[in-house]
């Protein structure tokens, strides 16, 4: 069940993760909202248990807020002095449609390596070679949504 | 879900790495696909979206068929 804190603790982990670029831990989350850090690691687990995000296996500290991803990935996405890194192509686009701005993405050609870019320009790509390819059916998406 | 330069780089890779194709997203449905999915995610009553409500933005896409099914 989600609670009032549950829903804090996205909003507060969402704007610092988009403010820093990088993953807040959860001692951070806990200084800004003033809450204890047990209370926002619990809620933390209720929100990855309700797949709002992920965490690492065994710190419990956040792996991706989606589609924001806490390690570099081929899915580097510039928007304007920032650098996110999206866990594949479509929640790389999706961090440009979150934050709402001109944006790319740099990434590779999956099968060649040669460099590709997608670049998004008032709400639409003005880019658009390439294509995407989903290897996993949707019904599995999250049996296991790190190697999806 | 990774990018590849055309459907031939897909097809390589499939057989490279023993791999059935799976779905194909052109990069206009990818941005539509992930503008809904994720346009909201930093607004305060963003919830996850129900099956069925998955199930019509998939379908308004295109994404139809056994591969984007989404029931067990």
């Amino acid at each position: 069940m989600t609670t009032r804190l549950d829903n804090q603790v996205r909003l507060e982990l969402y704007r610092e993760f988009v403010r820093t670029a990088e993953p807040p831990s959860t001692e951070t989350i806990a200084g800004l909202l003033d809450a204890s850090p047990g209370d926002v690691r619990a809620a933390m687990e209720r929100l990855a248990e309700g797949k709002a995000i992920v965490l690492q296996p065994e710190s419990r500290e956040i792996l991706m807020a989606n589609p924001l991803c806490g390690v570099p990935t081929p899915f580097r996405v510039r928007i304007q002095d920032r650098t996110y890194f999206g866990s594949c192509v479509w929640d790389a686009l999706g961090i440009i449609a979150m934050l709402k701005n001109d944006a790319a993405v740099d990434s590779s050609c999956a099968c060649c390596g040669e460099a590709m870019a997608i670049r998004v320009s008032g709400g639409q790509p003005s880019q658009t070679q390439g294509i995407i390819h989903f290897a996993i059916p949707a019904k599995q998406w999250w049996q296991n949504i790190v190697f999806t | 879900m990774l990018l590849f330069r055309g459907e031939e780089h897909i097809d390589r890779w499939c057989a490279q790495w023993n791999q059935p194709r799976g779905g194909i997203l052109t990069i206009p449905q990818a941005w539509k696909l992930a503008d809904a999915w994720y346009g909201n995610k930093m607004e305060p009553d963003w919830r996850r979206s129900t099956l069925d409500e998955t199930e019509a933005l998939l379908s308004s896409l295109g994404l139809t068929g056994p591969f984007w099914n989404l029931r067990p």
